[in-house]
């Protein structure tokens, strides 16, 4: 009995932490629209280097949910 | 031999090249430092959407780069937060994989708080060319406000340093009054504002007499 009910916490705590992480990716995703936006109007020498930067933090994001779904 | 600069960090190799005006504002302001410098003169990789074709960037201005510092303190404290970990009762308790799953996504916000103060540091520019000054502010991706006030439609300016941090740096307000719609631009925490205002009153000399010519 408490067999099972451990199951369904882990597999609950799985669910919250993957629907998290990838709530946090579209952050992620948000955040380089908004680079890629600011960048369109006013363009400067770091311009590239910041949406490079936005890119790896959406892959990073996409991680985090692959982590989610195997370490949990 | 000519040397290939992408920012103007140092004079020109022939003196007299740049255009009377760039002259001028670098004989007020001096030459950019470095590519993260807070004030940019005469940049050549600048622009913006709405320049128009013939429009010459002179000056380009942000925030004074002290108002950075309360974030990356935060920054630097959020990094080392996780080493703290284990002066924590119990902490040893915890599992691995929440240890790593924890790690991973506190190191992803610490650089995203990062990144996004860094945005909103960088982008939020003002502009002075030879036509106009600008103020552009990003306040999220939904929210973009760009304020102008052509150069000859200023009236008067006026500038404010107030408390330690913006004495010590010399950074402050400068105002800028216009005959325009818009009847006052403000810009904020910019450094060197006597500097800048010396530049604006320049140009609208400059502009002026043109005009009247």
């Amino acid at each position: 009995m408490l067999n099972n009910v451990d199951n369904y916490l882990l597999i609950i705590e799985k669910i919250i932490g993957v629907l998290a992480a990838i709530v946090y990716a579209f952050f992620a995703l948000i955040v380089v629209k908004q680079v890629q936006t600011m960048s369109k109007n006013v363009k400067d020498i770091f311009n590239p280097l910041l949406i490079v930067f936005a890119y790896a933090h959406l892959i990073g994001a996409l991680v985090l949910i692959f982590l989610a779904l195997t370490v949990l | 031999m000519k040397r290939e600069s992408d920012l103007d960090v140092v004079a020109p190799d022939e003196v007299g090249t740049e255009a009377p005006i760039v002259e001028k504002v670098y004989d007020i302001t001096g030459h950019t430092k470095h590519p993260l410098s807070s004030l940019l003169i005469n940049p050549d990789v600048f622009t913006f959407e709405e320049k128009a074709q013939q429009e010459k960037v002179l000056v380009v201005a942000r925030s004074h780069w002290v108002t950075n510092v309360g974030w990356i303190l935060t920054a630097i404290l959020m990094f080392l937060a996780p080493s703290f970990l284990n002066l924590i009762p119990l902490s040893s308790d915890i599992a691995t994989r929440y240890k790593i799953l924890g790690g991973f996504l506190w190191f992803l916000v610490t650089f995203a708080f990062v990144f996004e103060r860094f945005l909103s540091w960088y982008f939020d520019v003002i502009v002075i060319t030879d036509k106009r000054v600008i103020d552009i502010d990003f306040d999220n991706l939904l929210s973009k406000k760009f304020a102008q006030a052509n150069i000859l439609m200023i009236q008067d300016l006026t500038f404010k340093v107030t408390g330690f941090a913006q004495t010590m740096f010399n950074f402050g307000d400068v105002f800028v009054q216009t005959a325009a719609e818009v009847p006052q631009l403000t810009l904020e925490r910019v450094p060197q504002p006597q500097k800048i205002i010396m530049v604006l009153q320049m140009l609208k000399e400059e502009l002026g007499g043109k005009n009247v010519k």
